[in-house]
């Protein structure tokens, strides 16, 4: 069975679907790409795993079960994670601050044992903190643990995101184009410590992305979608020359992009 | 027989529509060009029309000059407000804020100039009948027809002026692209001056009507307030046509459904009326997607320059003991009730600091929820609990109350919160605070703490003993509240409130519900806001709703609680202390006991917290509290050793 399963799942704003039977399953540990031009529905598609967008019709299965109609917070508590596209952390909270925002997801402290400060609430509290001293540790970012996140560079930033969404202990990490605002080398850094993420977690992995070079050495299967459809799958190398993949990207049969990122 | 009555009452309604409209005219005007939602409004009015009425009346100039005049000095002080107050601030809920602080101070400086009293408002104007029919019961004097006469002219040259004219279509441009104002020449500031300055000219006009109407006085004020701004939201802050439906709308409506529901045996029924009206005409606004882009609410207090958890309360008790406690030693009746008061007025700005600076919503309701504490537990008192007990039941009641309002708010942008709780407010004042099962048939329930012995009139029956044991009292729930609300802010409740003021769609991606978090934050404010209710209720040894200052749980004093939490600042719990202190120690110079000033103290101390607030919001954001984190970073750290500067 699927980790993250889509089946037929249709869009329509107004009269035009935006996304048209889509249909694509992440397995246990598996990465897969969603790639396409723009305008093709990356991201309302990436909104329909995410929550954020309530399909006009198909289904969205996470571990077998139904949640197309679940809000996002509760997708979160069956084992979906992600970033965002443009990086969301939260502000005033240092680095591990914000990693222990998603830490607490596994610790149960509710708000009257909160303000109580019942025994178990300090538990928790260092429950959380060493969770994410953890995930800093193992992205390289223990040195950073108590800088303030407003303070820090957009690579930097993403990196704790990561972790932010890794501290979850997620079964799927979802991200939104995960190389948006890194140059080629922080890109190239960022792909490898994905790659890291995925042997050593076994994180299975969902990614929208523009980039070539996140994409083709990072995805097991990719999906490509033009205009709504999904118009090719397979393996990245298979999809790479697909001949409808390269009209569909570069409007000419000789992709020079797709070359030269292998 | 009784179409007739509808009829003449709707009709009846009409010039107050038309005030009503005017009023929101200029708030949409503002609104449209610089994007600020202003509360001061009423106040410009108010100004405008005491000044024409002194004029008229006291000094015997004929009335055309002396009402030229009062709009003129509206249109003055609007200017000024905008040029020097509302432009520095940055943030929409900020400026915002600024307005509110406008409202308070003009509102206290029209009492201390003018007097409460509404008559002297009245300028001297020949109120005669034009027209009547008798069967429906329905007179329209002169003054009615200039009224409807103004505001249709008014609306009329405004539409023309904005459609017409280069200047009015820049107005029109500005707020979406200062670049279009530059094409046609025109600077955004000069945009902004000339749009504040027509907001205040129909606001002082409006204000000159009112007070010829209706006998323009404090409630009457807010009455604009509230309504106009009702009016504003049905023309979507947007449409002129609309804005002078909504107006004309709410004036002819309200009188017919008070009607239709049998208002002589119920007071509030309009007031709940337009209620109904704001949260219908904010939801359907943000269905249609026009939320401001600009509403990202507060920033977060600087946690990290803040102290928290073991430290905050170290100082809180710290300053709770030289300012109150060492007095207390010494006390005499009337200073062991200032500890009390100080204690309590503590608490209910900690009930802000809450919501505002760790939930980050800024609600003007919190008197309102102190008023559902004190009332709940004077019901509770009534039906035998002991004082304790019953604490705990308004406490509770006020945090059910803080849910309800919640529910509708917690979609809403902060700056449609903001405008639905003053509108929530408002509505209490006027329907639920005088709803006699709630509040009993003579506005007061009983409330006694132990050591207040029965029967006893308040405060200076009992024996010092019992006031200064409800001192003690009042400080020790405060430091019980103070170190709820610090640790909540460390755990895992607090992470997640702290997490949605920076990004609510991160905040669900990190498994919390966004509006169950949001709702535990107003449940754990009304909460303490009940607790501070129930205490205030007990010093009196009545909940009452009548003052003559005006309760207090009225909208006055939420404005003034939401103004004292952001001078002392909004998310220090220290800094509550400070806004204790600064209820309690003006009300105490100015000779008077228990937080709850004569009438006179009272507007002078109005105005200087409106001052304050307005001085505090352009001169430092984050309050006291930040000034003070600001100096101590000073002193800590040289330049060298500054972070690196933020990116993306």
């Amino acid at each position: 069975m699927a980790t993250l399963e889509l089946s037929g799942v249709t869009v329509r704003f107004g009269a035009n679907p935006v996304v048209d039977g889509v249909s694509l399953s992440v397995h246990a540990g598996e990465v897969v790409g969603l790639i396409g031009p723009n305008g093709a529905g990356k991201t309302v598609t990436f909104n329909v795993v995410t929550g954020l967008q309530k399909p006009t019709s198909g289904r969205v299965l996470l571990h077998g079960r139904d949640v197309t109609s679940a809000p996002p917070h509760a997708r979160t508590a069956m084992g979906l994670g992600r970033t965002f596209q443009v990086v969301q952390l939260f502000r005033g909270l240092s680095v591990v601050e914000n990693v222990a925002v998603a830490a607490h997801h596994h610790t149960r402290s509710g708000m009257i044992s909160d303000a109580l400060h019942l025994p178990w609430r300090g538990r928790a509290l260092a429950e959380a903190r060493e969770r994410s001293l953890a995930v800093l540790d193992f992205l390289g970012l223990s040195s950073l643990a108590d800088v303030p996140v407003d303070a820090l560079p957009v690579g930097q930033a993403r990196l704790v995101e990561l972790g932010r969404a890794l501290a979850l202990q997620p079964d799927v990490l979802l991200l939104d184009e995960p190389a948006s605002g890194l140059d080629p080398a922080e890109t190239h850094e960022f792909v490898e410590l994905l790659a890291r993420v995925r042997a050593v977690l076994g994180v299975g992995m969902l990614l929208v992305e523009h980039d070539m070079g996140v994409v083709m050495p990072l995805c097991d299967h990719v999906v490509v979608m033009n205009q709504g459809k999904v118009l090719a799958a397979g393996r990245p190398d298979e999809v790479r020359h697909d001949p409808q993949v390269l009209e569909a990207y570069l409007g000419a049969p000789e992709p020079d992009d797709a070359q030269a990122v292998s | 027989m009784t179409w007739r009555l509808y009829l003449g009452l709707a009709l009846g309604g009409l010039p107050i529509g038309a005030l009503y409209a005017l009023q929101a005219l200029g708030t949409v005007l503002v609104y449209r060009t610089t994007r600020v939602f202003s509360f001061a409004q009423a106040g410009l009015g108010m100004v405008a029309a005491f000044t024409a009425a002194s004029l008229s009346r006291d000094h015997g100039w004929p009335t055309w000059i002396a009402v030229l005049l009062g709009v003129a000095v509206a249109v003055a002080v609007s200017v000024v407000m905008e040029r020097f107050t509302v432009r520095p601030t940055k943030g929409a809920v900020q400026k915002t804020v600024v307005t509110l602080g406008w409202l308070l101070g003009l509102q206290g400086l029209g009492g201390v100039i003018f007097g409460v009293t509404g008559t002297a408002a009245q300028p001297a104007s020949p109120q005669h009948e034009v027209w009547s029919i008798r069967s429906i019961a329905w007179r329209f004097t002169s003054l009615d027809l200039l009224a409807l006469v103004t505001v249709v002219v008014i609306a009329v040259a405004l539409g023309l002026f904005l459609s017409r004219t280069a200047f009015g279509t820049a107005m029109r441009g500005v707020a979406d692209d200062p670049e279009a104002a530059r094409l046609v020449g025109l600077r955004a500031g000069t945009i902004a001056s000339v749009s504040w300055g027509l907001g205040g000219a129909l606001a002082g006009i409006a204000g000159v009507l009112a007070a010829a109407e209706t006998n323009l006085d404090q409630v009457s004020l807010l009455v604009l307030t509230v309504e106009g701004l009702a009016a504003a939201l049905v023309g979507r802050l947007e449409s002129l046509p609309l804005t002078l439906a909504g107006g004309f709308g709410l004036g002819v409506l309200q009188p017919v459904v008070d009607q239709a529901v049998d208002g002589r045996r119920q007071a509030g029924v309009p007031e709940l009326f337009a209620l109904v009206v704001v949260l219908v005409a904010l939801a359907l606004r943000r269905r249609r997607g026009r939320a401001d882009q600009g509403g990202a609410g507060l920033p977060p207090a600087p946690l990290g320059a803040l102290p928290t958890g073991r430290t905050a309360i170290g100082m809180a008790a710290g300053v709770l003991i030289v300012a109150v406690v060492a007095p207390l030693l010494k006390s005499t009746i009337t200073w062991a009730d200032d500890v009390a008061s100080t204690a309590i007025w503590s608490t209910a700005v900690l009930s802000l600091v809450l919501l505002a600076g760790v939930v980050g919503q800024v609600s003007i309701c919190a008197g309102t929820f102190m008023g559902v504490g004190a009332f709940g537990a004077g019901i509770a008192f009534g039906a035998g609990l002991p004082f304790l007990l019953a604490l705990l039941v308004g406490a509770a009641l006020a945090g059910v109350a803080a849910v309800l309002v919640g529910l509708p708010a917690i979609r809403l942008e902060p700056l449609e919160l903001a405008i639905a709780t003053v509108s929530v407010a408002f509505t209490a004042d006027q329907f639920l605070f005088k709803w006699t099962p709630f509040v009993g048939p003579s506005r007061s329930r009983d409330l006694r703490p132990p050591g207040f012995a029965n029967g006893d009139p308040a405060p200076s029956g009992h024996g010092l003993a019992g006031h200064r044991g409800y001192a003690w009292l009042c400080i020790v729930l405060f430091v019980l509240c103070a170190l709820g609300v610090a640790n909540l802010r460390r755990g895992r409740s607090g992470a997640a409130l702290t997490a949605l003021r920076s990004s609510g769609a991160a905040t669900s991606a990190m498994g919390f519900s966004v509006p169950a978090t949001k709702l535990k934050g107003f449940a754990a404010a009304g909460f303490v806001a009940g607790v501070a209710g129930v205490l205030l209720a007990g010093l009196f040894g009545q909940a009452s709703a009548t003052g003559q200052v005006g309760s207090p749980f009225d909208t006055t004093h939420s404005i003034t609680l939401i103004a004292y939490a952001v001078i002392a600042g909004l998310g220090s719990v220290p800094g509550t202390v400070v806004g204790g202190l600064l209820v309690t120690v003006p009300a105490a110079l100015t000779a008077s006991s228990s937080g709850l000033a004569s009438q006179d103290s009272a507007y002078w101390i109005q105005a200087f917290s409106g001052a304050v607030l307005v001085l505090i919001v352009v001169l430092s954001p984050e309050g006291l509290a930040g000034l003070a984190a600001r100096a101590r970073q000073l002193g800590q750290r040289g330049p060298d050793v500054a972070v690196a500067p933020a990116v993306g």
